[in-house]
C-alpha cells in the first residue's frame, strides 16, 4: 500500500497540494510512520483562493507550511470516527471544527473519504480550510 | 450744557431712528444708533477729562427754571456717584447697538430693528437723565419714562412667556414709582421746601416717625428696582424672558437706578434715620446675597442662573451702603459698575451661546470649549466672566467686593461674613455652570454650530478688557468716586 | 440607506437584530457603510491621505525596531535614515514580491516633499520642523503599537505571535541580541543583569514595532492603488472598494511577520521568519481588534473615571477605537487620533479639500470633517475584514444550504453585537448628516 505522499503524487487532482507540500518542505514529515489524518484539498480548492494568495505563500515556505499543517491531524481517523467528533486538534496547533454527519470539515465538504495509506488516511475536501474558530 | 447734551443726543437719535419718514434699512438704523451712542460715549469721556477729582459735591451744573411756582426746575449735575454709572450706561449702549442680534436663535434676524434701536436710545436717554437730575420731580420723570420702553422691549422681543414677564415687570415697577412719588411729594410738603431741588430738601426737622415712614417708602420703592429680597420676584422672569440685549440693559443699567436711588435719596436725604435702619438693611442685604446664590445653584437655565446671581450681587451694594464707611461707599460705587460690566458680559456670552447652540439648558449644553467644533473663545470668555463674577483677584469684581467687605466688616461683622459665604456660593454655581457647559464632551449628534464671527466677539472683548483693566488698575475706577463717597459717608 | 430596507427573500427567516438592516446589506455583499458616491469619495480620499503618512509610519516603525532598538535615549528615533526612506516596499515598485501598487517602491514623493518643507513650506533644518511639530506625527503610530502590546492575548490561539513573546525561546533570542547591542556598555549590561524582565518587555515592545511596521508596509500600497483606481474611474462603488480590500487581505495573508535587529550591520533574528507567523493572523487581526475596536481611553479633553465604572473591567470590552471614537474633540495635545488627523490634513486630495469647504465650518473644521470621513473609511475596512473572515471560515453568500446561510447570519449578528453599545458610530455613518 502506498503512503500519503505517494497517493497524492499519483493523483493529478492534488498537483497543487503536492507542489505546496514540496515547497514547504513537508514531504519527509508526511512520509514518516505517523499515522496521520490528512484533509487534502483538491486543485479546484486552491483555485478558489483570491489571486496572489498562493504566490505570496509560495514565497514564504514557513507560512505556507503552517497552513498545510492545519490540514493534518495526528492519528488515524476514519469517517466513522470523525462522525463522533465535533473538533480535532491539527498539527498546526489549533482546532478544526467538524460536522462529519454532513461530511463537513469547517466550511469545506469532504467529497471523498477514507482513502487508506500506510501511514494514515486521506479525506479529500473541496476548500482550503483556514485557521480560526 | 454738556450734561444736557448727554440726554439730548440719544433722545434725538431715538427720534430720528424711530420717526424718520423714509425707508431706513436695518443696517443703516444700526449705524445711526451706533453713531449717536458713540457721540454720547465721547461726551462721557470729555466729561471724564473735565471732571474735577478733588471737588466735593456737584459739578457742571445745568439749571433752567421750568415751573418755579411748583418748585420744578430742569436741573442737572454730576458727581462721583453718578459719573461712573453714566459711563457704564453709555458704554453698554454702544456695545448693544453694535450687536443687537445677540441671543437670537440660529438663522433669526432682529425683528423691528428701527423700533428696537429707537427704544434703546430712549432708554439710554432716560437713565442718563435720572442719574443726572438734581430735582426730585425731574428724577421721577426720567425714572418713570423708563417704564414704557422697557415694557415694550420685553414684550416685543422677549421669548415665550414675555407677556407674563412684561406685565409683572410693569406692575412691580409702577408700584415702585408710586411709592417713590408719594415719598417725594411728602418730603416737599412736609418740609415746606421751596422747590424739589435735592439741595432744598432738609428732613432733619421732621419727626423721627415721619422720617421712618418716608424712608420706608423710598426703600420699598427702590428696593423693588434693585431688587431686594423679598421684592425681587419680577426680576428672574423679566431677565430671562427678555432677549439678551434687553437683559443686559435691565441688569446692567436699570437695576443701578434702584441702588442709585437708595444712596442718593435714602442715604442722602435721611442720613440719621438711615443709620438707625442700617442694621436691618444689612441683614436684608445678607439674606439677599444668600438667597440669590442658593436660587442660582438650583437653576437649570444658565440665564436664569446668572439672573439670580445678579440678585445676590446687588446685595453687596446694599450691605456696603448700610455700613456707610468711606471704604464701603467706594466699594459700593465700584460694585455697581463692576456688576454692570460683568453681568453685561455674562448675558452677552450666554446670548451668543443661545444664538449658536439654540439652547440655554444646562442639561443640553456641554463641551463648548471644543477648539474646532465648539465655541472656544466664547467659552473662554465665559470662564473669565464667571471668575470675575465670583470675585477672583485680578478682575474688577474682586476689587469692588473686597472694598465692600473690608469697609462693612467693622460696622456689621456678622452680615458681612454671611455675605462672604455668599461669594463662596457664587463660585459653586459658576463651577456648575462652567463644568456643564464648557467642559465635558461636545454632543456629537447636534454639535454643528455656526462659527462665531470676529465682530460678534467685539463687545465681549471690550467688556473683558475693561473688567481686567479695572481689576488690575482699580484706581481708575475708584478715583471718580473717592471724594463723593467720602462725603456721603461723612454725613453721618 | 439606499440599499435593502426589507429582509431579502432568502431561505432563512428575517433577522431580529437591531442592526438587521446592516446585516442584510452584509449578506448581500455590501459594507456597513451605505454605498453612495459621497461615501466612496470620502473613503477613497481618506485612504490616500492616510497612505502617505502611513508610508512614513511603517518605515519609521521598522527603523525603530531594527536600528534604534533598545537605545535608552532614543532622541533621533523619528529622524529616519535615508536607507529606510529608500527601502523598497515589498508590495509596490518594480522590485516588489507581489506588486499591489503600480507606483514607486521607495518613499512617496508627497511624503518626501512634506518631510523637506513641512507645513511651513520652508526648507528648514529637520530639528526645527520637528520641534515646531511640523512633521509626520509618529506618536499616533506608536500609540497603535502600544495598543497592540497592551491588549495582548488577542485572537488566542490563532494568533501565535503574542504567545511566542512569553516563551523561553524568545527570551534566549532577546538575551543574545541585548548582549550584542550593549556590548561594551557595562552600565546597561549591569542593569540587564539586575532587571532582565524589564529588558524583555522592551524587546516585546520592539517586536510589536516590527509587527505593526510590517503590517502597514502592506496597507500603504493597497490604499495607494485604491486611490489610483478611483482616480482612473475604475473603482465605482463602496462594495467594490471593500472587495479590493478583501482580495488584498487574502493575497497578503501569508506575508511573514518577524523581528530582525541590525547591530553594526549584523542581523539578529529575535523572531525569525521560520516561526511561520503570518500577516493575517499575527498582525492584521490583532491590529483590527486593538486599534479599531479597543485601544485605550485617550488622554485629552475627556477624562475617564475608572472608579465610576466609566472604563470597562475587562480589556475585551474596551471600546475606544476608531469605530467608536468621538471625532469632535480635537486639537488637544495628547490625543493620538488628532495627530493622525493632522497628518492626513496635509495629504488630502483636492476633491476632498473642496468638499470639506462646502460643509460645516469649511476650512475651519476640515480636521474634524476628515476625521469623520476617516471613521467611515475604517468602517469600510472593518467590513472587509468581516467579509474576509466570513469567506475564510464560513460560507459563500450565495450558498444554497440554509444551515450555512444561518451560520453566516449568526456570524454577522455576532459582529454587529459589538456595535450595539451607544458609543458605536455605526448608526451615525448611515447618514451623510454626520460629518
Amino acid at each position: 500500500m502506498p503512503n500519503i505522499v505517494e497517493i497524492a503524487v499519483s493523483d493529478d487532482r492534488f498537483s497543487t497540494l503536492v507542489t505546496a507540500v514540496q515547497v514547504a518542505g513537508l514531504v519527509e514529515a508526511l512520509q514518516s510512520p505517523g499515522p496521520f489524518t490528512v484533509f487534502a484539498p483538491l486543485n479546484s480548492a486552491f483555485e478558489k483562493l483570491p489571486p496572489g494568495t498562493i504566490t505570496s505563500l509560495v514565497q514564504n515556505p514557513p507560512q505556507l507550511g503552517r497552513i498545510l499543517t492545519y490540514h493534518v491531524v495526528s492519528g488515524k481517523y476514519t469517517k466513522a470516527d470523525l462522525e463522533k467528533l465535533s473538533e480535532l486538534t491539527s498539527l498546526e496547533g489549533t482546532t478544526i471544527r467538524l460536522n462529519f454527519k454532513k461530511n463537513e470539515v469547517k466550511n469545506a465538504t469532504a467529497v471523498l473519504t477514507d482513502i487508506e495509506a500506510t501511514n494514515g488516511i486521506i479525506h479529500v475536501i473541496d476548500n482550503v480550510i483556514l485557521m480560526g474558530p | 450744557m454738556i450734561l444736557s447734551a448727554l440726554i439730548l443726543v440719544p433722545l434725538l437719535g431715538s427720534l430720528i431712528v424711530g420717526f424718520y419718514p423714509g425707508v431706513m434699512s436695518p443696517a443703516l438704523s444700526r449705524l445711526v444708533t451706533i453713531g449717536f451712542a458713540s457721540i454720547s460715549l465721547l461726551l462721557t469721556i470729555a466729561i471724564g477729562v473735565m471732571f474735577d477729582l478733588s471737588h466735593i459735591g456737584l459739578q457742571m451744573q445745568d439749571f433752567l427754571p421750568w415751573l418755579p411756582d411748583l418748585g420744578l426746575n430742569y436741573s442737572l449735575a454730576i458727581d462721583g456717584l453718578s459719573f461712573p454709572l453714566v459711563a457704564l450706561t453709555n458704554l453698554l449702549t454702544v456695545l448693544l447697538a453694535f450687536n443687537s442680534s445677540v441671543g437670537l436663535k440660529p438663522g433669526e434676524d432682529l425683528k423691528r430693528p428701527r423700533l428696537f434701536y429707537s427704544l434703546l436710545l430712549l432708554v439710554n436717554s432716560g437713565v442718563i437723565g435720572a442719574f443726572l437730575a438734581q430735582n426730585l420731580m425731574l428724577f421721577f420723570l426720567f425714572y418713570e419714562i423708563e417704564l414704557i420702553p422697557f415694557y415694550l422691549l420685553i414684550v416685543i422681543w422677549g421669548s415665550e412667556k414675555r407677556e407674563y414677564a412684561a406685565t409683572k415687570f410693569l406692575i412691580y415697577t409702577a408700584l415702585s414709582g408710586i411709592l417713590i412719588l408719594a415719598a417725594f411729594l411728602a418730603m416737599n410738603w412736609l418740609t415746606g421746601a421751596a422747590s424739589f431741588e435735592y439741595g432744598a430738601i432738609d428732613t432733619t426737622d421732621l419727626s423721627r416717625n415721619t422720617q421712618l415712614v418716608l424712608l420706608a417708602l423710598l426703600l420699598v420703592g427702590f428696593g423693588i428696582k434693585t431688587p431686594l429680597v423679598p421684592l425681587h420676584s419680577w426680576l428672574p422672569d423679566a431677565y430671562v424672558e427678555s432677549s439678551a440685549p434687553v437683559s443686559i440693559m435691565l441688569g446692567g443699567i436699570l437695576s443701578k437706578l434702584g441702588t442709585y436711588g437708595i444712596i442718593r435719596f435714602a442715604v442722602g436725604l435721611f442720613p440719621e434715620t438711615w443709620v438707625s435702619v442700617a442694621p436691618l438693611m444689612a441683614t436684608i442685604a445678607a439674606i439677599t446675597v444668600i438667597y440669590g446664590s442658593f436660587c442660582a445653584i438650583a437653576q437649570t437655565d444658565i440665564k436664569r442662573m446668572v439672573a439670580y446671581s445678579s440678585i445676590g450681587h446687588m446685595g453687596y451694594v446694599i450691605l456696603g451702603t448700610a455700613a456707610l464707611t468711606p471704604l464701603s461707599m467706594v466699594g459700593v460705587i465700584s460694585q455697581m459698575v463692576a456688576h454692570g460690566l460683568i453681568l453685561a458680559l455674562l448675558f452677552y456670552l450666554i446670548g451668543m451661546i443661545e444664538s449658536k447652540v439654540g439652547t440655554r439648558e444646562l442639561e443640553l449644553l456641554s463641551g463648548l470649549l471644543n477648539p474646532i467644533r465648539g465655541l472656544p473663545m466664547i467659552s473662554a470668555l465665559l470662564i473669565l466672566g464667571a471668575m470675575a463674577s465670583a470675585g477672583i483677584p485680578g478682575m474688577v469684581g474682586f476689587v469692588a467686593e473686597f472694598m465692600v467687605f473690608q469697609g462693612s466688616f467693622s460696622a456689621f461683622p456678622i452680615q458681612t461674613l454671611v455675605a462672604i459665604v455668599g461669594t463662596a456660593l457664587t463660585a459653586v454655581y459658576f463651577v456648575i455652570l462652567l463644568n456643564r457647559t464648557c467642559f465635558g464632551k461636545l454632543d456629537t449628534k447636534g454639535a454643528y454650530y455656526a462659527p462665531v464671527a470676529r465682530w460678534e466677539y467685539m463687545p465681549a472683548f471690550i467688556l473683558t478688557i475693561v473688567i481686567l483693566f479695572l481689576g488690575i488698575q482699580p484706581s481708575w475706577l475708584v478715583r471718580w468716586s473717592q471724594v463723593t463717597s467720602d462725603a456721603i459717608a461723612f454725613v453721618m | 440607506m439606499t440599499q435593502t430596507l426589507e429582509a431579502p427573500k432568502t431561505k432563512i427567516p428575517p433577522s431580529t437584530h437591531p442592526l438587521a438592516e446592516i446585516i442584510y446589506r452584509l449578506e448581500a455583499g455590501g459594507t456597513m457603510l451605505p454605498d453612495t458616491p459621497e461615501n466612496l469619495m470620502q473613503i477613497i480620499g481618506l485612504y490616500k491621505a492616510y497612505a502617505v503618512p502611513m508610508d512614513f509610519y511603517w518605515r519609521d516603525l521598522l527603523y525603530i525596531a531594527e536600528q534604534v532598538f533598545l537605545n535608552p535615549l532614543p532622541w533621533s528615533k523619528y529622524f529616519i535614515s535615508d536607507e529606510y526612506l529608500d527601502r523598497e516596499n515589498k508590495y509596490s515598485g518594480d522590485n516588489a514580491d507581489l506588486r499591489i501598487w503600480r507606483g514607486c517602491g521607495d518613499a512617496h514623493p508627497e511624503l518626501r516633499e512634506f518631510m523637506a518643507q513641512g507645513e511651513l513650506k520652508k526648507n528648514l533644518p529637520n530639528i526645527l520642523h520637528h520641534l515646531w511639530h511640523d512633521r509626520i506625527n509618529m506618536e499616533f503610530a506608536e500609540e497603535c503599537m502600544r495598543s497592540m502590546l497592551w491588549h495582548r492575548d488577542m485572537y488566542k490561539p490563532w494568533n501565535q505571535f503574542d504567545g511566542f513573546l512569553d516563551t523561553d525561546e524568545y527570551k534566549q533570542n532577546c538575551d543574545r541580541v541585548i548582549k550584542a547591542y550593549f556590548k561594551g556598555n557595562p552600565a546597561m549590561l549591569g542593569l540587564y543583569k539586575l532587571f532582565p524582565d524589564m529588558f524583555y518587555e522592551q524587546c516585546r515592545q520592539m517586536s510589536y514595532y516590527s509587527n505593526l511596521g510590517l503590517f502597514w508596509e502592506v496597507m500603504a500600497p493597497v490604499f495607494f492603488e485604491m486611490s489610483d483606481l478611483y482616480d482612473e474611474g475604475k473603482m465605482t462603488s463602496v462594495p467594490a472598494a471593500m472587495d479590493f480590500l478583501v482580495n488584498g487581505i487574502f493575497a497578503i495573508a501569508g506575508r511573514p511577520i518577524y523581528h530582525h535587529v541590525y547591530i553594526k550591520g549584523e542581523c539578529f533574528e529575535i523572531i525569525p521568519k521560520s516561526k511561520g507567523f503570518t500577516w493575517l493572523y499575527e498582525a492584521a487581526l490583532p491590529y483590527v481588534e486593538a486599534v479599531f475596536y479597543r485601544t485605550a481611553p485617550f488622554r485629552g479633553t475627556k477624562s475617564y473615571n475608572a472608579q465610576a465604572g466609566q472604563v470597562p473591567d475587562s480589556q475585551p470590552d474596551f471600546h475606544y477605537g476608531v469605530l467608536y471614537a468621538d471625532k469632535f474633540p480635537v486639537g488637544t495635545a495628547g490625543i493620538p487620533p488628532t495627530f493622525l488627523a493632522q497628518d492626513m490634513l496635509h495629504f488630502l486630495p483636492d476633491y476632498l479639500v473642496e468638499y470639506y469647504k462646502q460643509h460645516c465650518r469649511g476650512e475651519g473644521d476640515t480636521i474634524v470633517q476628515l476625521a469623520v470621513s476617516f471613521q467611515r473609511s475604517m468602517y469600510c475596512v472593518t467590513s472587509a475584514v468581516i467579509q474576509a473572515l466570513r469567506a475564510a471560515l464560513l460560507y459563500p453568500l450565495d450558498d444554497e444550504d440554509p444551515e450555512h446561510l444561518m451560520a453566516n447570519r449568526q456570524f454577522f449578528e455576532a459582529q454587529m453585537d459589538r456595535f450595539l453599545r451607544p458609543e458605536a458610530r455605526i448608526r451615525d455613518i448611515q447618514s451623510q448628516e454626520y460629518r
